[in-house]
């Protein structure tokens, strides 16, 4: 196969169907998706699987409950993580009780923030005398807890069998589980995982929802653009449900209850819409028949999850964002495009490649040419229900965002006239096609891969994506910067640094115009 | 944003390299009429056989000079080289901090004697390869992944590369300018504060590795300096090779030799690599930053890898911090506190010269003295007694049963020999990955003891926080008898004023 492959390749061009991942598609009896892709160079499997939902599917109030989820899931089953599962319930029970009183208290004291009678909801000083007993009450049944539980039993297991790089993550649009076994433990995954699915046990709820919030502070709250990148998107989305951050809002995180999750559970991760995958070392007909064993015993869901139905609106003015922040003066723009698997989603992958890399347009035009920026870049986005287009640049000192925003219109206005020559697109899709054999070098990234198609709505773009790039012609290109990119259809942050420029740069030399390019 | 736009939020991390193996069928023999059990201990595995590589099958020793890995694998067209050079950043001359690094970037960006800059990027674009190179601190290497039908093309680029470099005008102007802009930010993140300062008291403010470029010597840094490290370095002399892919072993021997062959100028062999680091006195250290979560580090003094405490350390370490959920540190301070989101320790052995201990987490500021005295009451109590015999056997088997995936790519392969050969632990230790597993069960629970004992010592700890210095000191009033200068002996708090971005100087406020 392969060989036939390079004997092809000796022809100068690359093969336009370069490399195909051999994937089977199959669904178990309670309609759970099983994709599978045997690859017999390393005794692993990495499994793992795809639930449906995302912080799109959430609500204002509930905003960061499907990655909270993603985090209990971690939590074991009736049979792992405690030595007393009928106390263990009885103890969540009673916590669950305690929590609702809680919940009164917090009601109280958002009447009272609303007044400005308190600054803020989280200082410990400012909670009820009553919410404080409570939270001692509730800490005395954790104490409880602990005496039956078996901390973290769930990734003990795993590790405890060679299982290695167990994660999760949520996006938007779906949340996923991993982990690569090695090949003869292929049977305890399926346990493991279908378990979780079968009966979860949401146990140390409320702990883990601390630790979200430490998660919210560590990448949004205290790095230099979270806050900032947070907020240009919330002004972006305008009626896609996009504009609240996966995370979720610092309000509603500490006020999701285990009720709200259990529900959420019911819901989403019904085996009709989740996707289990399978890459590695095994066999494709065994692995069928034991996986229908383990999940096939999940029941179906009584409802199906429910379309998003809401379309983002036609924007119909140009955005801002002005902020100033602990960075380098910059400029990031964002235009609406189309979500995933829609027809101009190639012709707008090929635009990325076109405007960005060392040999693209921005680069020569805004960071060798006019030299008005350090860094650029570009990038295309589809999502499950939408999609967008973002470019952007740091300014070289002395220079302002707005020089650099306006290059990129300049960069963007040259493709609206004119069509990309042939070889610059050959070079482009060349790039492309190498990276078809590139992806393949290994377990793991052929599953994230499965994983990101399946979840943002057709897995078989794995293989189908490639053509379709390789068939994106100059004049499609030219079609899609006229379509997409106006005035009216785009957001602007333009980012200034705080207190002006670095603290001890006051001395810094004006910029000095480097030599011109000694080329071309 | 730079990066990416969307937002993806991974569960864990801390999440280790992925590691990855190679075939050994496991004919599973599942018996699907059998009761699924109610706990995993009651499924049946069947056995899994792995033999690491072996270092000799790859090893040539070029006539041209460089010792060469060379791992075939013919599943796709790809080839993939890089060349490790003996050179570093310890190396960089005292005014010109950076010449180091801007050559070491340069060397593939800024264009060949026949090709200037533009023309090697358009080429090597259009053929979709992959050139990179760059100096680290103690290492420089250029690599190269291209579709093997280009090969020789490649190979005929990457040798101009490596001996004439055009070191172009406008690209040094270009990435000088990058670097000051990195500079500028210097003080932005408090993760990127607390990594500089970690350095600052684990090895001392006058050891090699905490000499940062700054905008004066970055702006003294001419192409002529360049060229000079780059001649003197550069040379087969202090060359180890790795290449995997699509050809065959004895036609990429002969490649390799034309590749280093008749080098056009003689470099030096390098000094040895300087290896006195000072550890700073036990206390608290603070830089205060305006964010509402403090980052602390709490470090002790390290060992390096040829230790023969190393494998017992490497266990302790994962049972105390190091083992993601398993470990005691991550069960304290996340899960049952919810006090962090990322929690652990490490405890490298160092290749060169003794690294540190180091457990780290995040947490708000009014919670930064509690998670704190949680952490070093795991470290105190960890040599009070022995571990259990479960965590032992976790441990163990986590490192036993993943071992295969140091290998699991033929890239990692080459790699990982190539490593071993420039760092030396080959010629020291040839049969080191062999006996990995068996040096790693062979550590008994009183061998954890030891070391714990030996290296976690409370009195030398180090402590660094950044973050809001006014609301962590406040504490908690759930746990109002923690208080941070009681956490060490001491009682000591040191105020860390930061540094000037642009010389790196101290500012006072």
């Amino acid at each position: 196969m392969r060989r036939l492959l390079s004997a092809l390749l000796i022809a100068g061009t690359l093969p336009l169907f370069a490399q195909r991942v051999p994937v089977q598609e199959k669904y178990l009896s309670n309609g759970m998706r099983l994709l599978l892709v045997q690859r017999k160079d390393e005794p692993t499997v990495s499994g793992g699987w795809v639930a449906h939902v995302g912080a799109s599917n959430e609500r204002p109030g509930i905003t960061g409950i499907a990655h909270l989820f993603e985090h209990m899931m971690f939590k074991g089953t009736p049979t792992i993580g405690t030595k007393d599962y009928d106390k263990d319930v009885k103890i969540i029970a009673e916590q669950e009780r305690v929590r609702g009183e809680m919940r009164q208290e917090e009601k109280k004291m958002r009447a009272a923030f609303r007044k400005g009678e308190i600054d803020d909801m989280l200082k410990p000083e400012n909670t009820t005398a009553r919410w404080r007993e409570l939270e001692k009450e509730f800490a005395e049944l954790v104490k409880q807890q602990r005496e039956v539980q078996v901390k973290n039993e769930f990734d003990k297991v795993y590790t405890g069998n060679g299982g290695s790089g167990m994660n999760a993550f949520t996006s938007e649009d779906m949340t996923a589980y991993f982990i690569t076994v090695p090949a003869n433990k292929l049977e305890l995954w399926m346990w493991m995982e279908s378990e979780r699915l079968l009966h979860p046990v949401f146990r140390e709820f409320y702990a883990e929802r601390d630790v979200v919030f430490e998660e919210r502070r560590m990448r949004t709250d205290s790095t230099p653009l979270g806050k900032f990148a947070e907020e240009f998107e919330a002004m972006f989305w305008t009626s896609t449900p996009y504009h609240w951050p996966v995370v979720g809002w610092p309000s509603d995180i500490p006020s999701i209850s285990k009720a709200q999750a259990d529900e959420f559970y019911s819901l989403y991760y019904a085996p009709q819409n989740l996707t289990a995958i399978l890459v590695g070392d095994f066999e494709p007909e065994e692995a069928t028949k034991v996986a229908e064993k383990y999940f096939g015993r999940i029941p179906r869901g009584k409802k199906d999850a429910p379309d998003v139905v809401t379309l983002e609106m036609k924007q119909e003015a140009e955005k801002r964002m002005y902020a100033e922040a602990e960075t380098n003066p910059q400029v990031d723009i964002v235009w609406h495009t189309v979500p995933f698997g829609h027809k101009d989603s190639y012709a707008l992958h090929v635009l990325g490649q076109i405007l960005s890399t060392r040999t693209g347009r921005l680069y020569k035009g805004l960071i060798m040419g006019k030299q008005l920026a350090t860094e650029t870049w570009a990038q295309t986005d589809h999502r499950k229900w939408a999609g967008l287009f973002n470019a952007g640049g740091e300014a070289k000192d002395g220079h302002t965002p707005e020089e650099v925003e306006q290059a990129i219109y300049t960069e963007l206005d040259k493709m609206k006239k004119d069509e990309v020559p042939a070889e610059e697109l050959q070079k482009v899709k060349n790039n492309f096609a190498a990276g078809e054999y590139r992806k393949l070098s290994s377990n793991f990234p052929i599953l994230h891969q499965l994983i990101q198609n399946d979840g943002d709505g057709d897995w078989s773009e794995i293989n189908d994506a490639a053509p379709k790039i390789q068939a994106v012609t100059a004049a499609d290109v030219k079609r899609i910067v006229n379509q997409y990119f106006t005035k009216e259809n785009r957001a602007v942050a333009v980012y200034t640094r705080k207190g002006g420029k670095a603290a001890a740069d006051k001395n810094a030399a004006p910029a000095k115009t480097a030599p011109k390019s000694s080329t071309k | 944003m730079k990066n990416h736009f969307r937002c993806f939020i991974p569960l864990l991390a801390l999440a280790g390299a992925v590691l990855s193996s190679f075939s050994v069928t496991a004919a599973d023999s599942t018996s699907l009429t059998a009761e699924i059990p109610n706990r995993p201990e009651k499924l049946k595995f069947p056995p899994l056989q792995y033999d690491p590589p072996n270092p000799r099958d790859y090893r040539v020793q070029l006539k041209s000079g460089p010792i060469a890995y060379v791992v075939p694998d013919r599943e796709l067209p790809l080839v993939n080289i890089s060349v490790y050079v003996r050179t570093g950043e310890y190396l960089d001359v005292k005014g010109k901090e950076g010449v180091a690094d801007l050559t070491g970037t340069l060397l593939a960006r800024g264009g060949t004697k026949s090709l200037t800059a533009e023309q090697l990027e358009e080429k090597l674009a259009f053929l979709a390869a992959q050139l990179g190179s760059a100096v680290g601190e103690t290492q420089g290497s250029i690599s190269l992944n291209l579709l093997s039908k280009d090969l020789d093309e490649g190979l005929a680029i990457l040798r101009e590369v490596m001996t004439e470099p055009r070191f172009q005008e406008d690209k040094i102007a270009l990435f000088k300018d990058q670097e000051l802009q990195a500079m500028r930010q210097r003080n932005d993140d408090s993760s990127s504060i607390e990594s500089r300062e970690r350095a600052f008291l684990a090895f001392g403010e006058d050891f090699w590795a905490n000499q940062y470029d700054t905008e004066a010597s970055i702006k003294s840094v001419t192409r002529e300096d360049m060229q000079k490290f780059h001649q003197r370095w550069f040379h087969p002399d202090n060359f180890i090779v790795a290449v995997n892919g699509d050809f065959e072993r004895d036609e990429m021997i002969a490649k390799l030799e034309k590749l280093f062959g008749k080098w056009p100028f003689k470099g030096d062999k390098p000094p040895a690599i300087p290896t006195k680091t000072k550890f700073a006195e036990p206390g608290i250290y603070i830089v205060d930053k305006e964010v509402n979560q403090g980052r602390v580090g709490i470090m002790l003094p390290g060992i390096k890898r040829d230790n023969p405490d190393y494998f017992a350390v490497t266990i302790m370490n994962d049972i105390l911090g190091g083992g993601g959920f398993t470990s005691r540190i991550m069960n304290k301070v996340r899960s049952d506190e919810g006090l962090a989101y990322s929690a652990g320790s490490s405890f490298p052995g160092g290749v060169y010269y003794p690294l540190t201990f180091t457990a780290a987490f995040q947490s708000k500021s009014r919670t930064v003295p509690y998670a704190t005295s949680i952490v070093l009451e795991q470290i105190k109590d960890f040599f009070k007694e022995a571990v259990s015999d479960e965590e032992m056997h976790v441990s163990k088997r986590s490192f036993i049963d993943r071992f295969p995936r140091v290998f699991s790519t033929k890239s990692q392969v080459a790699a990982r020999f190539a490593d071993d050969e420039f760092t030396g632990r080959f010629a020291k230790d040839p049969d080191y990955w062999k006996e990995y597993r068996t040096r790693l069960d062979a550590v008994t629970k009183e061998d954890v003891l030891r070391v714990a004992k030996k290296y976690l010592t409370p009195d030398k700890v180090v402590i660094l926080i950044v973050g809001q210095k006014d609301e962590i000191l406040k504490g908690h009033p759930n746990h109002a008898a923690v208080t941070l200068d009681g956490l060490v002996p001491t009682h000591r708090i040191i105020d860390v004023p930061l540094r000037d971005p642009m010389t790196m100087k101290p500012m006072t406020k």
